[in-house]
């Protein structure tokens, strides 16, 4: 084994995380550690797990290799996507910014860089991504096979803004894929939960860097819902989170600015009153709550911060917890949000955390939530880990499927195949797409067997 | 109490952080590559190359900047009452999640002779 002294360690890992090179290592293990997502909800067992170093290794290891296996990125997802008795494919290694067009706009990473490191490799390339997610943690291959999304009704999921990718089939086949060279696989692997094989690199559409202004208020949420959207169509990014068992909800406002940055650090001793407050609402009877919350939502004032675009589009979510999200038609988003708030009321949920509620731009993926021919309102729901989100889930879950809800596929929900074919009208021929590239259902593992209608 | 809170930007971390025992900060490369040089400064240790880029992956993107209140690579003082534990537990929270903490502290290829190497290593006083 290598032996290294611990300035080498640090100084070449400092190396690493500022330019994105890697330490290949051609490792498959046995399997001592379970695994688990970033919540802990779900956990697995896989008998080994692969470490790809190059592209090359992973299509020869799916070549030479037989059995179930999953491809893991961050383990952000709250649902069992990643689970497999068989190998766990880890991609980790597959990152870093590996090109740029400078005139296009375009840059190629792999798959396995994480979100948060894009924004500073892109910077540096002249080139921003135009929107992106509230937590910036997970890998771009995971983030794009759940068709993760940031906020604004004129931005479409990650996955809307990539140009090419390659995939490495459950046969170790190396096709690199665009709109052009196979337009149905083109738009069935850009959101493809990871059934069709491993995704190793992207390439996306960018823009010139840029500077956000971020405002927050609260205001009642009864009025920001009439207003939400003259709101979304006036601001770059709009969006609200209602606070349960209360009048209230935070607005916020996002849109570009030439003005210098000010983002100061949020003081620890203000969040430690909010906590405080907080953690006294958890100690009064949901049904006697309203007045308390209200009370502390008229005392808070306006605040804006301005940054560059990335810093201020991302947030660190340190403590963990559970969502469920759908994507109802744009139109049914508010009717859809009053009666999940109703319900959290007069069934006296005791449940802090906010919804949040957001629209998102239609795409052409044939399996992004917000695929088609109209733009979606995205209403989530959270639970901290640490509690059990059935009951809660499970009561208000039925309200979206009232109003025509996807949901997220990277977060909780209990639908399958037949329900998912209603919804999505190219369903039926991403089935037919999935068999055919892996016609021994090496991706699937029971969750995703029930997804698509795969039986055992 | 009576809060007196005057910026929503304190009250975003709350509602998704209902502990609330530890500010937060968001990533950056340019915080990254000033912790770096300061721990960079520290006596020589030994670890195998194939676990430094493990931890460059995966547990650098905390235990750099201490994000989520996350004790930092070479502040022995702020691992000393996580120390006090015993190896035992500290594998135990590394593996299942901790608090803040991720299950498997975002290394998806680590494997338990990894986590006690990475743990060793971390504080800083361990040679």
């Amino acid at each position: 084994m290598t032996r290294i002294s611990r300035r080498r360690f640090l100084s070449n890992s400092a190396l690493t995380l500022l330019y994105g090179a890697t330490y290949p290592t051609f490792s498959t293990t046995k399997q001592s550690v379970p695994w688990r997502n970033w919540s802990g909800g779900i956990v697995a067992h896989p008998k080994a797990r692969f470490s790809a170093a190059s592209e090359e290794q992973l299509a020869n290891f799916m070549a030479s290799t037989s059995g179930p296996v999953r491809p893991v990125g961050s383990g952000h997802s709250f649902t069992p996507l990643v689970p497999t008795d068989g190998h766990l494919i880890v991609i980790d290694q597959l990152a870093g910014l590996l090109d740029h067009d400078p005139h296009a706009l375009t840059a190629t990473f792999g798959a396995g860089t994480r979100l948060g490191d894009m924004g500073p490799s892109l910077e540096a390339a002249g080139q921003a991504m135009f929107n992106l997610p509230d937590i910036d943690r997970q890998t771009l291959a995971g983030a794009t096979a759940t068709a993760t999304h940031g906020t604004g009704i004129e931005f479409k999921c990650l996955s809307g803004y990539v140009t090419q990718l390659r995939l490495i089939t459950p046969s170790g086949d190396q096709l690199d894929v665009d709109a052009t060279s196979d337009a149905d696989l083109f738009n069935a692997a850009r959101v493809s939960v990871g059934a069709l094989g491993i995704v190793t690199r992207m390439s996306l559409q960018n823009r010139s860097p840029f500077k956000l202004k971020q405002k927050s208020w609260v205001a009642k949420t009864g009025e920001l819902l009439e207003s939400f959207d003259r709101h979304a169509a006036s601001y770059r990014h709009f969006e609200m989170f209602p606070l349960t068992h209360s009048d209230y909800a935070i607005a916020l406002s996002t849109e570009e600015t030439e003005e210098p940055v000010n983002n100061p650090p949020v003081s620890p001793e203000e969040e430690a009153a909010f906590g405080e407050a907080m953690r006294g609402w958890m100690e009064v009877p949901p049904g006697e709550r309203r007045p308390l919350v209200n009370g502390l939502a008229e005392q808070i004032e306006p605040s804006e911060r301005i940054d560059v675009s990335y810093k201020i589009l991302t947030n660190v979510r340190n403590n963990r917890f559970n969502e469920m999200e759908y994507s109802v038609p744009i139109g049914a988003g508010a009717e859809c949000l009053k009666e999940i708030l109703k319900t959290i009321s007069d069934k006296k949920i005791d449940v802090v955390f906010p919804l949040e509620y957001r629209y998102v731009s239609r795409d052409d993926t044939w399996l992004s939530m917000s695929s088609g021919h109209e733009d979606h309102a995205a209403i989530s729901i959270h639970r901290t880990a640490s509690e059990d989100y059935r009951p809660y889930f499970d009561l208000i879950e039925p309200i979206f499927w009232k109003y025509g809800g996807r949901p997220h596929w990277g977060k909780v929900h209990s639908l399958g195949a037949d329900r998912l074919g209603e919804l999505y009208p190219e369903f039926k021929r991403f089935q037919a797409l999935r068999a055919k590239l892996d016609p021994q259902g090496r991706m699937l593992n029971d969750h995703l067997r029930k997804l698509f209608g795969v039986p055992e | 109490m009576q809060p007196t809170t005057t910026l929503i930007a304190a009250i975003f971390p709350c509602l998704f952080l209902l502990a609330c025992d530890a500010p937060t900060k968001k990533y950056s490369q340019t915080d990254t590559q000033t912790e770096l040089a300061v721990t960079s400064q520290l006596d020589p240790v030994q670890a195998s190359a194939e676990v430094m880029g493990k931890w460059t992956r995966s547990c650098a993107l905390c235990h750099v900047n201490g994000e989520g209140g996350a004790p930092r690579v070479g502040f022995a003082q702020e691992w000393k009452p996580r120390l006090v534990k015993g190896q035992a537990v500290l594998l135990k929270h590394t593996i299942e999640g901790f608090n803040n903490m991720p299950p498997l502290g975002y290394c998806m290829s680590c494997e338990e002779e990894d986590f006690v190497a990475l743990i060793d290593f971390m504080p800083g006083e361990s040679e």
